[in-house]
Protein backbone atom coordinates (compact mmCIF):
# COMPACT_ATOMS: atom_id res chain seq x y z
CA UNK A 1 0.00 0.00 0.00
CA UNK A 2 1.41 3.55 -0.65
CA UNK A 3 1.49 6.28 1.99
CA UNK A 4 -1.24 8.13 0.39
CA UNK A 5 -3.58 5.26 0.45
CA UNK A 6 -2.81 4.60 3.87
CA UNK A 7 -4.11 7.55 5.42
CA UNK A 8 -7.58 8.28 6.21
CA UNK A 9 -9.30 9.43 3.35
CA UNK A 10 -12.46 10.46 4.79
CA UNK A 11 -11.83 11.87 8.64
CA UNK A 12 -14.46 13.01 11.57
CA UNK A 13 -13.65 14.62 14.84
CA UNK A 14 -15.08 15.21 17.25
CA UNK A 15 -18.17 15.68 15.15
CA UNK A 16 -21.36 16.72 16.06
CA UNK A 17 -24.80 18.39 14.54
CA UNK A 18 -27.68 20.50 16.13
CA UNK A 19 -30.51 21.15 14.14
CA UNK A 20 -31.31 23.98 15.61
CA UNK A 21 -29.07 27.18 15.55
CA UNK A 22 -29.73 27.97 19.04
CA UNK A 23 -29.36 25.02 20.83
CA UNK A 24 -31.32 22.36 21.48
CA UNK A 25 -31.32 18.54 21.51
CA UNK A 26 -28.10 17.11 19.15
CA UNK A 27 -29.18 15.04 15.94
CA UNK A 28 -25.56 13.13 16.50
CA UNK A 29 -22.54 13.76 18.69
CA UNK A 30 -18.84 13.16 19.13
CA UNK A 31 -18.46 11.54 15.95
CA UNK A 32 -14.68 9.93 15.66
CA UNK A 33 -14.26 7.92 12.41
CA UNK A 34 -12.06 7.52 9.53
CA UNK A 35 -12.21 5.77 6.12
CA UNK A 36 -9.54 4.77 4.08
CA UNK A 37 -9.83 5.27 0.40
CA UNK A 38 -11.77 2.93 -1.38
CA UNK A 39 -12.82 1.55 1.43
CA UNK A 40 -16.66 -0.07 1.90
CA UNK A 41 -18.59 1.32 5.52
CA UNK A 42 -22.15 1.01 6.20
CA UNK A 43 -23.59 2.94 8.95
CA UNK A 44 -26.24 1.17 11.18
CA UNK A 45 -28.41 2.42 14.24
CA UNK A 46 -31.98 2.90 14.79
CA UNK A 47 -34.43 5.09 12.90
CA UNK A 48 -33.40 8.91 13.13
CA UNK A 49 -30.35 8.23 15.04
CA UNK A 50 -28.74 10.48 12.63
CA UNK A 51 -27.49 8.36 9.92
CA UNK A 52 -28.37 10.67 6.94
CA UNK A 53 -26.74 13.35 8.91
CA UNK A 54 -23.71 11.94 9.06
CA UNK A 55 -23.98 11.46 5.26
CA UNK A 56 -24.84 14.94 4.09
CA UNK A 57 -21.81 16.38 6.48
CA UNK A 58 -19.55 14.12 4.46
CA UNK A 59 -21.16 15.16 1.43
CA UNK A 60 -21.06 18.91 2.85
CA UNK A 61 -24.54 19.70 2.43
CA UNK A 62 -24.30 20.18 5.96
CA UNK A 63 -21.75 21.74 7.90
CA UNK A 64 -21.52 20.21 11.21
CA UNK A 65 -22.13 22.63 14.04
CA UNK A 66 -19.19 21.15 16.23
CA UNK A 67 -15.71 19.30 15.86
CA UNK A 68 -14.32 19.17 11.78
CA UNK A 69 -14.86 16.95 8.68
CA UNK A 70 -11.97 16.56 6.43
CA UNK A 71 -11.54 14.65 3.14
CA UNK A 72 -8.22 14.15 2.03
CA UNK A 73 -6.91 16.14 4.66
CA UNK A 74 -9.23 19.22 3.68
CA UNK A 75 -11.50 20.44 5.71
CA UNK A 76 -15.23 20.43 4.06
CA UNK A 77 -17.11 23.26 3.90
CA UNK A 78 -18.79 23.61 1.50
CA UNK A 79 -20.86 21.27 -0.89
CA UNK A 80 -17.98 18.77 -2.51
CA UNK A 81 -18.42 18.07 -6.49
CA UNK A 82 -16.46 15.14 -6.40
CA UNK A 83 -19.24 13.31 -4.13
CA UNK A 84 -21.83 11.00 -5.84
CA UNK A 85 -25.24 10.32 -4.01
CA UNK A 86 -27.49 7.74 -4.32
CA UNK A 87 -30.92 8.58 -2.49
CA UNK A 88 -33.52 6.55 -0.78
CA UNK A 89 -35.87 6.81 -3.81
CA UNK A 90 -34.67 6.60 -7.24
CA UNK A 91 -35.33 10.42 -8.10
CA UNK A 92 -34.92 10.01 -11.64
CA UNK A 93 -36.52 13.20 -13.77
CA UNK A 94 -39.98 11.46 -15.48
CA UNK A 95 -39.62 14.06 -18.53
CA UNK A 96 -35.66 12.32 -19.18
CA UNK A 97 -34.85 8.81 -21.06
CA UNK A 98 -32.57 6.96 -18.72
CA UNK A 99 -29.55 8.08 -20.74
CA UNK A 100 -30.08 12.23 -20.12
CA UNK A 101 -31.41 11.07 -16.77
CA UNK A 102 -27.58 9.03 -16.59
CA UNK A 103 -25.99 12.52 -18.19
CA UNK A 104 -28.24 15.09 -16.50
CA UNK A 105 -25.19 16.15 -13.97
CA UNK A 106 -23.06 17.10 -16.51
CA UNK A 107 -26.01 19.07 -18.19
CA UNK A 108 -26.69 20.35 -14.85
CA UNK A 109 -23.40 21.45 -14.15
CA UNK A 110 -21.96 22.65 -16.65
CA UNK A 111 -24.96 23.17 -19.43
CA UNK A 112 -23.68 20.43 -21.64
CA UNK A 113 -21.79 16.87 -22.61
CA UNK A 114 -19.92 15.74 -25.29
CA UNK A 115 -20.13 12.81 -27.28
CA UNK A 116 -17.27 11.00 -25.57
CA UNK A 117 -19.62 11.68 -22.08
CA UNK A 118 -22.65 9.84 -23.59
CA UNK A 119 -20.22 6.76 -24.64
CA UNK A 120 -19.32 6.55 -20.82
CA UNK A 121 -22.86 6.88 -19.82
CA UNK A 122 -23.48 3.85 -22.21
CA UNK A 123 -20.60 1.99 -20.86
CA UNK A 124 -21.65 2.53 -17.19
CA UNK A 125 -24.91 1.73 -18.28
CA UNK A 126 -24.25 -1.59 -20.07
CA UNK A 127 -22.28 -2.66 -16.64
CA UNK A 128 -25.21 -1.89 -14.54
CA UNK A 129 -26.89 -4.73 -17.07
CA UNK A 130 -29.34 -1.70 -18.32
CA UNK A 131 -27.58 -1.12 -21.97
CA UNK A 132 -31.23 -1.88 -23.79
CA UNK A 133 -33.15 0.75 -21.84
CA UNK A 134 -31.29 3.24 -22.29
CA UNK A 135 -33.76 5.35 -24.24
CA UNK A 136 -36.84 4.54 -22.36
CA UNK A 137 -38.37 6.72 -19.92
CA UNK A 138 -38.04 6.08 -16.03
CA UNK A 139 -41.77 4.82 -15.52
CA UNK A 140 -41.42 1.89 -17.72
CA UNK A 141 -38.41 0.57 -15.58
CA UNK A 142 -38.74 -1.61 -12.53
CA UNK A 143 -37.95 0.16 -9.07
CA UNK A 144 -34.88 -1.66 -9.19
CA UNK A 145 -33.81 -1.23 -12.41
CA UNK A 146 -34.45 2.59 -11.56
CA UNK A 147 -32.29 2.82 -8.36
CA UNK A 148 -29.34 0.81 -10.58
CA UNK A 149 -29.93 3.83 -13.16
CA UNK A 150 -29.10 6.18 -9.89
CA UNK A 151 -26.04 4.66 -9.00
CA UNK A 152 -24.99 4.91 -12.51
CA UNK A 153 -25.59 8.56 -12.37
CA UNK A 154 -24.31 9.13 -9.13
CA UNK A 155 -21.31 7.28 -10.53
CA UNK A 156 -20.84 9.59 -14.08
CA UNK A 157 -18.94 12.17 -12.91
CA UNK A 158 -16.09 9.32 -11.64
CA UNK A 159 -16.57 10.81 -8.09
CA UNK A 160 -13.97 9.73 -5.23
CA UNK A 161 -16.97 9.28 -2.75
CA UNK A 162 -19.88 7.44 -2.81
CA UNK A 163 -22.88 8.63 -0.60
CA UNK A 164 -25.69 6.26 -0.34
CA UNK A 165 -28.16 6.66 2.12
CA UNK A 166 -30.40 4.06 2.09
CA UNK A 167 -30.34 2.72 -1.50
CA UNK A 168 -32.12 -0.28 -1.39
CA UNK A 169 -34.73 0.32 1.67
CA UNK A 170 -37.89 1.13 -1.26
CA UNK A 171 -37.11 -2.49 -2.82
CA UNK A 172 -38.66 -5.58 -2.38
CA UNK A 173 -36.14 -8.35 -0.50
CA UNK A 174 -35.00 -10.56 -3.54
CA UNK A 175 -34.62 -7.50 -5.18
CA UNK A 176 -32.77 -6.05 -2.68
CA UNK A 177 -29.91 -8.95 -2.46
CA UNK A 178 -29.29 -9.09 -6.07
CA UNK A 179 -29.22 -5.53 -6.06
CA UNK A 180 -26.76 -5.98 -3.40
CA UNK A 181 -24.58 -7.99 -5.08
CA UNK A 182 -24.46 -5.95 -8.46
CA UNK A 183 -23.36 -2.72 -6.39
CA UNK A 184 -20.44 -4.62 -4.88
CA UNK A 185 -19.86 -5.80 -8.59
CA UNK A 186 -19.93 -2.48 -9.87
CA UNK A 187 -17.89 -1.26 -6.65
CA UNK A 188 -14.99 -3.75 -7.36
CA UNK A 189 -14.67 -2.72 -10.89
CA UNK A 190 -14.75 1.14 -10.47
CA UNK A 191 -12.81 1.17 -6.71
CA UNK A 192 -14.84 3.76 -4.40
CA UNK A 193 -14.82 4.64 -1.07
CA UNK A 194 -18.33 4.23 0.06
CA UNK A 195 -20.70 5.50 3.16
CA UNK A 196 -23.74 3.18 3.10
CA UNK A 197 -26.62 4.02 5.10
CA UNK A 198 -28.53 1.11 6.15
CA UNK A 199 -31.42 -0.33 8.27
CA UNK A 200 -30.59 -3.87 7.12
CA UNK A 201 -27.95 -5.30 9.78
CA UNK A 202 -27.16 -8.54 7.10
CA UNK A 203 -27.25 -6.05 4.27
CA UNK A 204 -24.18 -4.25 6.11
CA UNK A 205 -22.05 -7.38 7.19
CA UNK A 206 -22.66 -8.70 3.80
CA UNK A 207 -21.63 -5.84 1.72
CA UNK A 208 -19.13 -3.16 3.56
CA UNK A 209 -15.45 -3.56 5.24
CA UNK A 210 -16.66 -2.21 8.36
CA UNK A 211 -19.73 -1.41 10.07
CA UNK A 212 -20.33 1.11 12.19
CA UNK A 213 -23.42 0.79 14.56
CA UNK A 214 -24.77 4.09 15.61
CA UNK A 215 -26.58 4.40 19.23
CA UNK A 216 -30.54 6.47 19.77
CA UNK A 217 -30.53 9.96 18.74
CA UNK A 218 -27.94 11.73 19.77
CA UNK A 219 -26.23 9.57 17.34
CA UNK A 220 -23.20 8.29 18.61
CA UNK A 221 -20.38 5.30 17.75
CA UNK A 222 -21.35 2.34 19.46
CA UNK A 223 -18.79 -0.22 17.73
CA UNK A 224 -16.80 -0.02 14.64
CA UNK A 225 -16.80 -3.53 13.18
CA UNK A 226 -14.02 -5.08 11.24
CA UNK A 227 -16.12 -7.61 8.80
CA UNK A 228 -13.09 -9.86 7.90
CA UNK A 229 -15.13 -12.04 5.32
CA UNK A 230 -13.26 -12.55 2.25
CA UNK A 231 -14.10 -11.44 -1.04
CA UNK A 232 -15.78 -11.65 -3.65
CA UNK A 233 -19.08 -12.69 -1.35
CA UNK A 234 -22.27 -13.89 -2.37
CA UNK A 235 -25.01 -15.84 -1.36
CA UNK A 236 -23.09 -18.41 0.06
CA UNK A 237 -21.52 -15.85 2.37
CA UNK A 238 -24.65 -15.65 4.64
CA UNK A 239 -24.89 -19.51 5.49
CA UNK A 240 -21.37 -19.10 7.02
CA UNK A 241 -21.01 -18.87 10.88
CA UNK A 242 -18.60 -15.41 10.21
CA UNK A 243 -21.65 -14.18 8.87
CA UNK A 244 -24.33 -14.96 11.47
CA UNK A 245 -21.74 -14.18 14.39
CA UNK A 246 -21.01 -10.81 13.15
CA UNK A 247 -24.67 -10.08 12.66
CA UNK A 248 -25.71 -11.21 16.30
CA UNK A 249 -23.07 -8.87 17.39
CA UNK A 250 -24.44 -6.04 15.88
CA UNK A 251 -27.83 -7.13 16.77
CA UNK A 252 -27.04 -6.95 20.09
CA UNK A 253 -25.79 -3.42 20.17
CA UNK A 254 -28.95 -2.23 18.45
CA UNK A 255 -31.53 -4.65 20.80
CA UNK A 256 -29.42 -4.27 23.96
CA UNK A 257 -27.43 -0.77 24.04
CA UNK A 258 -26.93 -0.96 27.77
CA UNK A 259 -25.62 -4.09 27.95
CA UNK A 260 -22.13 -2.40 26.75
CA UNK B 1 -67.54 -18.12 -4.66
CA UNK B 2 -67.20 -15.41 -7.44
CA UNK B 3 -70.50 -13.05 -6.73
CA UNK B 4 -73.34 -13.31 -9.32
CA UNK B 5 -73.40 -10.63 -12.23
CA UNK B 6 -76.13 -8.04 -10.99
CA UNK B 7 -75.71 -6.53 -15.13
CA UNK B 8 -79.62 -7.12 -16.93
CA UNK B 9 -78.15 -5.73 -19.95
CA UNK B 10 -76.23 -7.99 -22.41
CA UNK B 11 -72.31 -6.90 -22.47
CA UNK B 12 -72.48 -5.54 -25.72
CA UNK B 13 -75.19 -3.06 -25.05
CA UNK B 14 -73.93 -2.03 -21.99
CA UNK B 15 -70.45 -1.21 -23.27
CA UNK B 16 -72.44 0.64 -26.17
CA UNK B 17 -73.92 2.56 -23.52
CA UNK B 18 -71.10 3.11 -21.33
CA UNK B 19 -69.45 4.57 -24.16
CA UNK B 20 -71.56 7.24 -25.27
CA UNK B 21 -73.37 8.00 -21.65
CA UNK B 22 -72.77 11.15 -21.49
CA UNK B 23 -74.11 11.92 -25.09
CA UNK B 24 -77.01 10.44 -24.85
CA UNK B 25 -78.03 12.12 -21.83
CA UNK B 26 -77.03 15.56 -23.50
CA UNK B 27 -79.61 14.21 -26.07
CA UNK B 28 -82.46 13.05 -24.24
CA UNK B 29 -82.36 17.04 -21.68
CA UNK B 30 -82.00 18.75 -24.82
CA UNK B 31 -85.38 16.34 -25.95
CA UNK B 32 -87.15 16.93 -22.45
CA UNK B 33 -86.28 21.10 -23.11
CA UNK B 34 -87.85 20.89 -26.71
CA UNK B 35 -91.05 18.94 -25.08
CA UNK B 36 -91.38 21.16 -22.47
CA UNK B 37 -91.10 24.39 -24.12
CA UNK B 38 -93.65 22.56 -27.04
CA UNK B 39 -96.61 21.27 -24.76
CA UNK B 40 -96.43 24.06 -22.07
CA UNK B 41 -96.05 26.36 -25.03
CA UNK B 42 -93.76 28.26 -23.27
CA UNK B 43 -93.42 31.95 -24.83
CA UNK B 44 -89.65 32.43 -27.15
CA UNK B 45 -88.95 35.21 -24.91
CA UNK B 46 -89.07 33.23 -21.53
CA UNK B 47 -87.32 29.95 -22.50
CA UNK B 48 -86.55 29.77 -25.99
CA UNK B 49 -87.01 25.86 -27.67
CA UNK B 50 -83.40 23.96 -28.53
CA UNK B 51 -85.30 24.29 -32.06
CA UNK B 52 -85.71 27.84 -32.55
CA UNK B 53 -82.32 28.76 -30.42
CA UNK B 54 -80.97 26.16 -33.23
CA UNK B 55 -83.08 28.64 -36.14
CA UNK B 56 -81.76 31.64 -34.35
CA UNK B 57 -77.99 30.43 -35.00
CA UNK B 58 -78.39 30.73 -38.64
CA UNK B 59 -81.14 33.86 -38.67
CA UNK B 60 -77.58 36.01 -38.02
CA UNK B 61 -74.99 36.10 -40.46
CA UNK B 62 -72.06 34.26 -40.29
CA UNK B 63 -69.53 36.96 -40.62
CA UNK B 64 -70.78 38.59 -37.92
CA UNK B 65 -70.32 35.22 -35.73
CA UNK B 66 -66.70 35.63 -36.81
CA UNK B 67 -66.41 39.28 -35.85
CA UNK B 68 -68.07 38.81 -32.41
CA UNK B 69 -65.52 35.86 -32.06
CA UNK B 70 -62.82 37.22 -32.99
CA UNK B 71 -63.33 40.33 -30.48
CA UNK B 72 -63.88 38.27 -27.85
CA UNK B 73 -61.73 35.46 -28.29
CA UNK B 74 -58.78 37.85 -29.25
CA UNK B 75 -59.38 39.52 -25.76
CA UNK B 76 -59.32 35.93 -24.07
CA UNK B 77 -56.15 34.90 -25.41
CA UNK B 78 -53.91 37.91 -25.18
CA UNK B 79 -55.61 38.14 -21.34
CA UNK B 80 -54.19 34.51 -20.87
CA UNK B 81 -50.98 34.69 -22.22
CA UNK B 82 -50.17 37.80 -20.43
CA UNK B 83 -50.85 36.20 -17.24
CA UNK B 84 -48.72 33.45 -17.88
CA UNK B 85 -46.06 35.90 -18.67
CA UNK B 86 -47.25 37.64 -15.27
CA UNK B 87 -47.60 34.32 -12.79
CA UNK B 88 -44.66 32.40 -14.04
CA UNK B 89 -41.92 34.95 -13.15
CA UNK B 90 -43.54 36.00 -10.11
CA UNK B 91 -43.47 32.24 -9.04
CA UNK B 92 -40.39 31.59 -9.59
CA UNK B 93 -39.62 34.81 -7.38
CA UNK B 94 -41.35 33.58 -4.74
CA UNK B 95 -39.96 30.26 -4.39
CA UNK B 96 -36.35 31.58 -4.71
CA UNK B 97 -36.90 34.05 -2.05
CA UNK B 98 -38.55 34.45 1.09
CA UNK B 99 -38.36 38.29 1.16
CA UNK B 100 -40.14 37.93 -2.29
CA UNK B 101 -43.09 35.47 -0.94
CA UNK B 102 -43.32 38.25 1.70
CA UNK B 103 -43.92 41.02 -0.58
CA UNK B 104 -45.22 39.87 -3.32
CA UNK B 105 -47.82 37.26 -1.66
CA UNK B 106 -50.32 39.55 0.21
CA UNK B 107 -50.56 41.67 -2.79
CA UNK B 108 -51.33 38.82 -4.47
CA UNK B 109 -54.45 37.76 -2.23
CA UNK B 110 -55.97 41.20 -2.61
CA UNK B 111 -56.14 41.58 -5.96
CA UNK B 112 -57.30 38.36 -5.83
CA UNK B 113 -60.23 39.03 -3.14
CA UNK B 114 -61.40 42.03 -5.35
CA UNK B 115 -64.09 41.44 -7.22
CA UNK B 116 -63.40 41.96 -10.61
CA UNK B 117 -66.78 42.39 -12.21
CA UNK B 118 -66.27 45.24 -9.24
CA UNK B 119 -63.39 46.66 -10.56
CA UNK B 120 -63.97 46.67 -13.74
CA UNK B 121 -65.88 49.97 -14.75
CA UNK B 122 -62.82 51.55 -12.72
CA UNK B 123 -60.42 50.01 -15.19
CA UNK B 124 -62.57 51.69 -18.24
CA UNK B 125 -62.74 54.64 -16.88
CA UNK B 126 -58.89 54.85 -15.84
CA UNK B 127 -57.80 53.15 -19.08
CA UNK B 128 -60.31 53.39 -21.80
CA UNK B 129 -62.73 51.69 -23.62
CA UNK B 130 -60.32 49.97 -26.15
CA UNK B 131 -58.46 46.13 -25.74
CA UNK B 132 -56.14 47.16 -23.33
CA UNK B 133 -58.85 47.58 -20.18
CA UNK B 134 -60.70 44.79 -21.62
CA UNK B 135 -57.43 42.26 -21.58
CA UNK B 136 -56.14 43.56 -18.16
CA UNK B 137 -59.30 42.81 -16.61
CA UNK B 138 -59.21 39.14 -17.98
CA UNK B 139 -55.96 39.39 -16.75
CA UNK B 140 -56.83 39.71 -13.46
CA UNK B 141 -59.34 37.32 -13.28
CA UNK B 142 -56.88 34.82 -14.62
CA UNK B 143 -53.52 35.46 -13.36
CA UNK B 144 -54.40 34.23 -9.75
CA UNK B 145 -54.73 30.51 -10.08
CA UNK B 146 -51.19 30.15 -12.27
CA UNK B 147 -49.32 31.93 -9.80
CA UNK B 148 -50.49 29.40 -7.22
CA UNK B 149 -49.93 26.37 -8.98
CA UNK B 150 -46.67 27.00 -10.34
CA UNK B 151 -45.30 27.68 -6.81
CA UNK B 152 -47.05 24.48 -5.42
CA UNK B 153 -45.50 22.94 -8.13
CA UNK B 154 -41.94 24.23 -7.99
CA UNK B 155 -42.35 23.52 -3.89
CA UNK B 156 -43.12 19.93 -4.82
CA UNK B 157 -40.06 18.87 -6.11
CA UNK B 158 -38.17 16.11 -4.53
CA UNK B 159 -35.62 17.36 -1.70
CA UNK B 160 -33.22 15.11 -3.14
CA UNK B 161 -32.81 16.76 -6.29
CA UNK B 162 -32.81 19.73 -4.54
CA UNK B 163 -29.64 18.81 -2.87
CA UNK B 164 -28.18 16.96 -6.14
CA UNK B 165 -28.13 20.10 -7.40
CA UNK B 166 -26.68 21.88 -4.41
CA UNK B 167 -24.02 18.93 -4.29
CA UNK B 168 -23.05 19.59 -8.20
CA UNK B 169 -22.75 23.24 -7.57
CA UNK B 170 -24.69 23.57 -10.59
CA UNK B 171 -25.80 27.68 -10.67
CA UNK B 172 -28.94 28.52 -9.43
CA UNK B 173 -30.81 29.24 -12.69
CA UNK B 174 -30.50 25.56 -13.43
CA UNK B 175 -32.05 24.48 -10.16
CA UNK B 176 -35.02 26.65 -11.86
CA UNK B 177 -35.33 25.60 -14.82
CA UNK B 178 -33.91 22.08 -15.16
CA UNK B 179 -35.50 20.75 -12.17
CA UNK B 180 -38.56 23.03 -10.64
CA UNK B 181 -40.13 24.01 -13.89
CA UNK B 182 -40.61 21.12 -15.13
CA UNK B 183 -41.10 19.51 -11.81
CA UNK B 184 -44.18 21.81 -11.59
CA UNK B 185 -45.47 21.23 -15.44
CA UNK B 186 -48.18 19.17 -14.53
CA UNK B 187 -49.46 21.77 -11.65
CA UNK B 188 -48.88 24.41 -14.22
CA UNK B 189 -51.37 22.61 -16.52
CA UNK B 190 -53.74 21.98 -14.10
CA UNK B 191 -53.64 25.97 -13.41
CA UNK B 192 -53.87 26.32 -17.16
CA UNK B 193 -56.79 24.66 -17.45
CA UNK B 194 -58.39 26.71 -15.03
CA UNK B 195 -57.11 29.68 -15.98
CA UNK B 196 -58.24 29.20 -19.80
CA UNK B 197 -62.43 29.41 -18.87
CA UNK B 198 -61.60 32.07 -16.15
CA UNK B 199 -60.25 33.95 -19.79
CA UNK B 200 -63.85 33.66 -21.12
CA UNK B 201 -65.57 34.87 -18.04
CA UNK B 202 -63.16 37.83 -18.43
CA UNK B 203 -63.15 38.64 -21.57
CA UNK B 204 -67.18 38.38 -21.52
CA UNK B 205 -67.10 40.62 -17.60
CA UNK B 206 -65.29 43.38 -20.01
CA UNK B 207 -67.83 43.20 -22.91
CA UNK B 208 -70.69 43.63 -20.37
CA UNK B 209 -68.74 47.12 -19.05
CA UNK B 210 -67.79 48.44 -22.29
CA UNK B 211 -67.90 47.11 -25.86
CA UNK B 212 -69.30 47.26 -29.22
CA UNK B 213 -68.55 44.04 -30.57
CA UNK B 214 -67.90 40.67 -28.62
CA UNK B 215 -69.73 37.21 -28.42
CA UNK B 216 -70.27 39.07 -24.17
CA UNK B 217 -71.71 42.49 -25.89
CA UNK B 218 -73.76 40.04 -28.14
CA UNK B 219 -75.97 38.46 -25.53
CA UNK B 220 -76.48 41.65 -23.75
CA UNK B 221 -77.54 43.11 -26.83
CA UNK B 222 -80.04 40.38 -27.86
CA UNK B 223 -81.27 40.26 -24.55
CA UNK B 224 -81.76 43.92 -24.12
CA UNK B 225 -84.20 43.68 -27.31
CA UNK B 226 -85.96 40.57 -26.72
CA UNK B 227 -84.23 38.49 -28.94
CA UNK B 228 -83.30 35.78 -26.33
CA UNK B 229 -83.68 32.50 -28.43
CA UNK B 230 -80.64 34.68 -30.62
CA UNK B 231 -79.21 35.61 -26.86
CA UNK B 232 -79.56 31.26 -26.02
CA UNK B 233 -77.26 31.20 -29.24
CA UNK B 234 -74.72 32.97 -28.40
CA UNK B 235 -74.35 32.14 -25.32
CA UNK B 236 -74.03 28.35 -26.43
CA UNK B 237 -71.15 29.39 -29.04
CA UNK B 238 -69.37 31.04 -26.42
CA UNK B 239 -70.00 28.25 -24.23
CA UNK B 240 -68.75 25.63 -26.90
CA UNK B 241 -65.72 27.83 -27.95
CA UNK B 242 -64.95 27.53 -23.65
CA UNK B 243 -64.83 24.41 -24.26
CA UNK B 244 -62.63 23.85 -27.24
CA UNK B 245 -60.03 25.96 -25.89
CA UNK B 246 -60.13 23.88 -22.31
CA UNK B 247 -59.73 20.86 -24.28
CA UNK B 248 -57.19 22.71 -26.60
CA UNK B 249 -54.94 23.14 -23.07
CA UNK B 250 -54.88 19.48 -22.96
CA UNK B 251 -53.65 18.78 -26.43
CA UNK B 252 -51.09 20.63 -26.01
CA UNK B 253 -50.44 19.32 -22.52
CA UNK B 254 -50.41 15.92 -24.11
CA UNK B 255 -48.67 17.09 -27.47
CA UNK B 256 -45.68 18.64 -25.41
CA UNK B 257 -45.39 17.08 -22.36
CA UNK B 258 -46.96 13.44 -22.90
CA UNK B 259 -44.76 12.26 -19.10
CA UNK B 260 -46.44 14.65 -17.33
CA UNK B 261 -49.81 13.41 -17.77
CA UNK B 262 -51.12 10.97 -15.00
CA UNK B 263 -50.28 7.46 -15.63
CA UNK B 264 -52.91 5.48 -16.79
CA UNK B 265 -53.37 1.72 -14.82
Amino acid sequence: MTQAADRAFVRMEGVGHCYNPDGGPMAVQQIDLEIHRHEFVAVVGPSGCGKSTLLRMVSGLLIPSAGKVSVFEKQVTEPRDDVGIVFQKPTLLPWLSIRKNVLFPLKHKFGRYSAKDEKRADELLAMAGLAQFADHMPDELSGGMQQRAGIVRALLLNPDILLMDEPFSALDAMTREQMGFDLLRIWSENPKTVLFITHSISEAVLLADRVLVMSQRPGTVLDLIDIDIPRPRSEQTIQTPEFAELTARIRKHIYEPEAH
Amino acid sequence: MNPKPTNVLPPRLRAVLMRYASAIFFIALVGLWEVICRVGEVPNYILPSPSSIFKAFFDVEFSRWLSHLWATLRVALLGFVLSIVIAIPLAIAMVRSELMTRVIYPALVVVQATPVVAVAPLIIVLMGTGDVSRVLITCMITFFPLVVSTTTGMLETPEELVELSQSLRAPRYRETWQIRIPYAIPHIFSGLKVSITLAIIGAVVAEFVAAEEGLGYFIQFSTSFFKIPQAFAGLIFLAIISLLLFKSVTWIQTWLFPWSLPKKK
